[in-house]
């Protein structure tokens, strides 16, 4: 974009084919550099066990063996079930509490409201490991080890949220409010009529990092579970690797298992988020 | 961000708005942050919780009176202890149930290993309706340490299996049964475990885990590249300048870039396999005989005898003749490099890798190595004969359980250390035996007859010499205390000056005693 300002300098640059050439090429590198280890995983999923360490990078006998039985022998069944229960719940949750906070921050007014927003907002610089050992220590006492509850209650709400929606909240004109009041809509209508459909891409974003970072855990749910039932499809991956040293196509195979349910939500989300976006763009 | 422009409360929001600005760069440092945390595994939790909870959480666990002793008169658990002081062991209480109880059981085997284990936990399961057996693998044994050390009495399993590093911590928490107690109440005969093998997890008489799975290191070598030295596989080196010279021979020949692959993991190169070679040139790791007579004060790395044998491996790896592999979180590097690119001729690894071993080689995963081009040696030492500090891990019943459950945990301890499942235990990981009357049992008998790479362990520790020195060091921070050694191992194979950096280590270490000495009211 910037490129045509640049252009009207005068300077001399070099023809227009040639830079779209060398931006194609560009392009085409980096996403080599991106999609090469992706492709080696997955050709390396699909060989068969006794020929993985072998070097063709195009390979010369396809299997789905290796998926089988990860998906077999490493119980990724019930530990993408247990990532699942656990994501939706943080996300479906995270979104109600930083919709709530974010509108009562946004449009009430009530006494310290800038006092516990800054102290909302503080919480976000207390870094997670600062809070581990207690929460762990609270979920063991609530007697929530090895259960849903113990998996997702410390991430239940988020002051990221209510920062993100409460900037667009901000940002609906007051006559908004005040038609709708006009119209007979109490704060929760409001919500629901105006305020969440112009959120709709934020809620999107939200979604989406709320959804990959509680699918991506590791640490927390190695401390709350003993049980391999409870187990998460992270440590599930961890525990496939030390078992299956012998079979590595097994680990490659459960790693594009584990991934695929990210792929899923990422494009379902993207749809909505570019929808928002453009809808938003002209919103004027 | 948004400016709030039209809001109406504009003006008042505005200095909130440059904070939250501050918040949300704030927030994304915090995320990477949190992110690499999460990749990274447990560590970070690790020494915190570890070092703090014996004396937090000891007294809400098990007995609570025996929890109070160990804080003020049991402090010193080197010495003796009535058994009728301790966790009582009901092991009768068996008899008088209606329903079968169930024992949870935390273990940290992986692999080959936990694939073992759990087919011992069938058998005992399906050949008794009494004690129903549930086992979890928590990923390891410092993941075992952790998870219990964390746990609140209620969380806990009702047996668990701890390392030998893990004696110590294990008797200050209080929350155990000894084995004392409940050999003393069943009447079990010990009399055919190897006697190393209970003095690892004894103090003064008292018995506190039941030795299960014994294991210590040994040399895994590629025999063709031995051959193609012109080297005889079946004399491998006894003590470290027997191994120098063969692996002068290895490199000057040809036959493999590099001939030893060395790791500083805090279970293996680091950590665990100093410990052996501190014994093997009959040094002490830590004073008061390794802990054993009375509570250690100070490790003992920075004395002459220690940084020589230091500076022997160092030597090594400046010469050429060795290869540094890094601190092997995975616990297989070492190995791997022996078929990589750059293929080193032999490695040093625990002998409970050794099913392991065969299995990926017999797999067919390498091309051009066989389960027959590896062969085993002795660990060699800079004594002259090889020894062994048995390693492994024991099992604890947990105190604090109805009756019938801790009978049951005996009982199930008492079938996993029975000669008929040792004996096929030792066969399928490459672990020793604990008692010698499973060593003349198939499986393993005929294992240890056809194929002898799997008794050269055995040998090892059966051949080692009744010494104070010769079972493992007894610190309360003995995770603390490896992973401070592996640090300096890591940074001596790196390059680092050997006298003082194990000097900076040793200080670390005795501080790190110091600590744990100070919580738990030593």
């Amino acid at each position: 974009m910037a490129s045509e300002r640049v252009e009207a300098t005068g300077i001399d640059r070099p023809p227009r084919g040639f830079r779209l050439v060398a931006r194609y090429a560009l392009l085409g590198a980096v996403t080599f550099v991106v999609l090469f280890p992706i492709y080696t995983m997955v050709i390396a999923s699909l060989k068969p066990g006794n020929r993985v360490l072998v070097r063709p990078l195009v390979p010369d006998s396809f299997t789905l063996d290796a998926f089988r039985a990860a998906w077999t022998d490493g119980h990724l069944g019930r530990f993408l079930l247990n990532s699942a229960i656990v994501a939706v719940a943080v996300t479906l949750f995270q979104l109600v509490t930083s919709l709530l906070s974010a509108y009562a921050f946004a449009f009430l007014r009530f006494r310290g409201k800038r006092l516990v927003f800054a102290v909302f907002l503080a919480t976000l610089l207390v870094p997670v490991e600062v809070t581990l050992v207690v929460n762990r220590r609270t979920v063991d006492q609530l007697g929530w080890i090895n259960t849903y509850q113990g998996l997702a209650a410390p991430f239940l709400a988020t002051a990221f949220g209510t920062f993100l929606l409460r900037q667009v909240f901000l940002q609906l004109p007051k006559d908004l409010r005040d038609a709708a009041r006009m119209d007979g809509l109490g704060h929760l209508g409001f919500l629901r009529e105006v305020a969440v459909p112009l959120a709709r891409p934020t809620m999107a974003a939200l979604v989406l990092f709320s959804f990959l970072s509680s699918w991506n855990q590791y640490l927390w749910p190695n401390l709350v579970t003993t049980e391999t039932d409870m187990n998460t499809v992270q440590s599930g991956l961890r525990m496939l690797r030390v078992a299956a040293i012998n079979r590595p196509n097994l680990v490659w195979a459960g790693t594009i298992i584990a991934a695929l349910p990210i792929f899923v939500v990422l494009l379902v989300f993207q749809k909505h988020l570019i929808r928002g976006l453009t809808a938003g763009a002209v919103k004027g | 961000m948004i400016a709030a422009r039209r809001s109406p409360t504009a003006r008042r929001t505005r200095p909130i708005i440059v904070t939250s600005v501050v918040a949300a760069a704030g927030l994304l440092a915090g995320c990477s942050g949190s992110g690499s945390l999460l990749d990274a595994g447990n560590d970070p939790t690790t020494s915190t919780v570890a070092t703090t909870t014996s004396d937090d959480q000891g007294p809400g666990s098990g007995g609570d009176s025996s929890t109070t002793d160990s804080s003020t008169t049991r402090a010193p658990t080197t010495s003796a202890v009535a058994v009728s002081d301790l966790a009582p062991c009901p092991t009768a209480a068996l008899d008088a149930i209606t329903d079968p109880v169930e024992v949870r059981f935390w273990h940290g085997m992986n692999g080959v290993n936990e694939t073992a284990i759990d087919a011992l936990v069938d058998e005992y399961n399906a050949g008794q309706d009494r004690v129903r057996v549930v086992a979890d693998n928590q990923g390891g044994y410092e993941a075992v340490i952790d998870k219990f050390l964390q746990s609140s009495d209620g969380s806990r399993p009702d047996l668990v299996q701890i390392p030998e590093y893990g004696t110590q911590v294990m008797i200050d928490t209080g929350a155990i049964v000894p084995a004392q107690a409940c050999i003393e109440s069943s009447g079990y005969d010990t009399s055919s475990f190897l006697d190393i093998a209970l003095r690892n997890y004894a103090t003064a008489g008292v018995q506190w885990g039941l030795p299960f799975n014994l294991s210590d290191p040994v040399l895994y070598v590629n025999t063709k590249i031995l051959e193609a030295a012109g080297l005889d596989p079946t004399t491998l080196p006894a003590n470290f300048d027997e191994l120098r010279a063969t692996c002068e021979q290895i490199v000057a020949s040809g036959a493999a870039p590099t001939c030893l692959s060395l790791d500083s993991g805090s279970d293996s190169g680091g950590g665990w396999f100093v410990e052996q070679w501190i014994a093997n040139a009959g040094l002490a790791y830590a004073d008061h005989d390794n802990g054993r007579t009375a509570p250690a004060e100070h490790v003992l790395w920075d004395e002459p005898g220690v940084v020589e044998l230091v500076s022997f491996l160092a030597g090594m790896i400046d010469d050429g003749l060795a290869v540094y592999v890094g601190d092997n979180s995975s616990g297989q590097e070492q190995f791997l490099r022996m078929v990589s690119d750059q293929p080193a001729a032999m490695t040093i690894g625990t002998s409970a890798a050794l099913g392991q071993v065969i299995d990926v080689l017999g797999g067919g995963t390498i091309p051009g190595l066989t389960v027959d081009d590896i062969g085993i040696g002795p660990l060699p030492g800079p004594g002259p004969t090889p020894t062994a500090v048995p390693g492994g891990a024991a099992l604890y019943a947990v105190a604090g359980r109805d009756d019938a459950v801790v009978a049951g945990a005996w009982d199930f301890m008492r079938f996993l250390t029975s000669p008929q499942a040792q004996s096929t235990w030792a066969q399928t990981t490459g672990y020793i035996p604990v008692r010698s009357d499973a060593a003349e049992l198939d499986p393993i008998a005929s294992a240890y007859r056809d194929d002898p790479r799997y008794r050269v362990a055995f040998d090892q520790l059966v051949a080692t010499a009744d010494a104070p020195l010769a079972v493992a060091p007894l610190l309360g921070p003995m995770v603390q205390v490896r992973a401070a050694l592996a640090t300096a191992m890591a940074e001596i194979y790196g390059g680092g000056d050997v006298t003082a950096t194990l000097a900076d280590a040793a200080a670390r270490a005795d501080a790190l005693i110091a600590d744990y000495a100070a919580r738990n009211g030593g």
